[in-house]
């Protein structure tokens, strides 16, 4: 039934047609009377379309949306922008360059001995006069240290 | 509209990229009927379209930066409307639903007021709700890029060409989307008129 001209007759209506095609489908409508019924069928819906009336949307939506804008979070680029400023800077600047000194003059020189990381051995490390004094005794864990350092609380208690 | 208009939205716009709240409202007010009705066409449902329309004016503003002025304005404004409105639709968050059948008379949440006041005019009004629920069931059964593509036409007025960059096709495609579009309107306008339409308790 569908005839191969059917499928520009909307563009036709539309005036979407490159001129070319529209004069092409202007003939064929002088000859396939199932295209001349399919166009005024269209055209008539065309025209109707425009008697419905416009949607009005509420005065409120624009307020609505402003209250959003001002509830959205500062985007990174404006984050960056207020502390690149110079009254923000500048201070900055100053308190980074002390910081800087102060890291130099105390930090560590190559000499330093590996940081301690496991605790019992930073256990050993705070104790380590009570290790010593014990050395002989054969006592190496923190918990034998403990009950070392706590000998007088048993003397007491018995 | 013209190149000075366009001209000037394009200028607002890449003030609004630069934080300008004064330019955004500008836009907003230039704007903002023409995508309230988009969303509304689309969904089929006032309280949707109005939010809708809010979500799609902040991811405006949100995703100024993203504009260039090579693009017409209001083609970008409606790549960003119907990429949000599919994306919802897709989601599940809003169900098209024109109209409905189900909406019992005299509610017509769904539709826009027919002309007249009480008694002003009835058989006018009637004939405007009629039509406006044919249009509406049309359109409710429609693909989603029909309907975009049918509502950017129709009641934007905007060209196929424009359409086409908003929705991402071909001009090709989209003149092929609104030919489908039109004439499944069309023939919901033919009934009506032939009284043959489905009464709305039927649809």
């Amino acid at each position: 039934m569908s005839c191969f001209f059917e499928e520009d007759l909307t563009a036709y209506v539309d005036g979407e047609l490159p001129p070319a095609r529209r004069a092409q489908v202007e003939a064929h409508l002088g000859t396939c009377a199932g295209c001349r019924a399919t166009h005024a069928l269209l055209s008539n819906a065309v025209t109707r379309l425009t008697e419905l009336p416009a949607f009005e949307p509420s005065p409120a939506t624009r307020r609505a949306v402003l209250a959003k804008l001002d509830a959205l979070p500062e985007p990174w680029w404006e984050r960056l922008k207020r502390l690149l400023r110079p009254s923000v800077l500048v201070p900055s600047v100053g308190l980074a360059a002390a910081v800087a000194v102060a890291l130099l003059v105390v930090s560590p020189g190559p000499d330093a001995p590996p940081e301690l990381a496991d605790p019992a051995v930073m256990e050993l490390a705070a104790n380590l006069e009570v290790a010593e004094d014990y050395e002989l005794l054969g006592l190496d864990s923190a918990e034998d240290l403990e009950v070392v350092a706590n000998l007088h609380e048993l003397e007491v208690a018995q | 509209m013209s190149d000075v208009d366009v001209d000037s939205d394009a200028q607002a716009m890449l003030k609004v990229a630069a934080g300008d709240r004064q330019a955004f409202a500008w836009l907003f007010d230039r704007y903002h009927g023409s995508v309230a009705r988009f969303a509304f066409r689309f969904v089929g449902d006032r309280e949707r379209a109005e939010e809708l329309t809010q979500d799609i004016f902040v991811k405006l503003y949100r995703n100024a930066k993203a504009y260039k002025p090579t693009a017409r304005f209001k083609t970008f404004l409606f790549r960003v409307a119907t990429n949000h409105c599919l994306n919802e639709v897709r989601r599940g968050e809003y169900r098209v639903s024109h109209t409905s059948s189900e909406t019992p008379e005299g509610e017509e949440t769904g539709a826009v007021e027919m002309a007249g006041p009480d008694g002003d005019m009835p058989d006018q009004a009637l004939a405007g709700r009629e039509l406006e629920r044919a249009v509406g069931e049309a359109l409710r059964n429609m693909s989603d890029r029909e309907r975009a593509a049918f509502t950017m036409c129709r009641f934007e007025g905007m060209a196929y060409r424009d359409i086409a960059e908003a929705l991402e096709a071909s001009e090709a495609a989209v003149k092929s989307l609104i030919h489908r579009a039109t004439l499944a309107v069309a023939r919901r306008i033919e009934e009506l008129q032939a009284g043959t339409a489905p009464a709305r308790s039927r649809a």
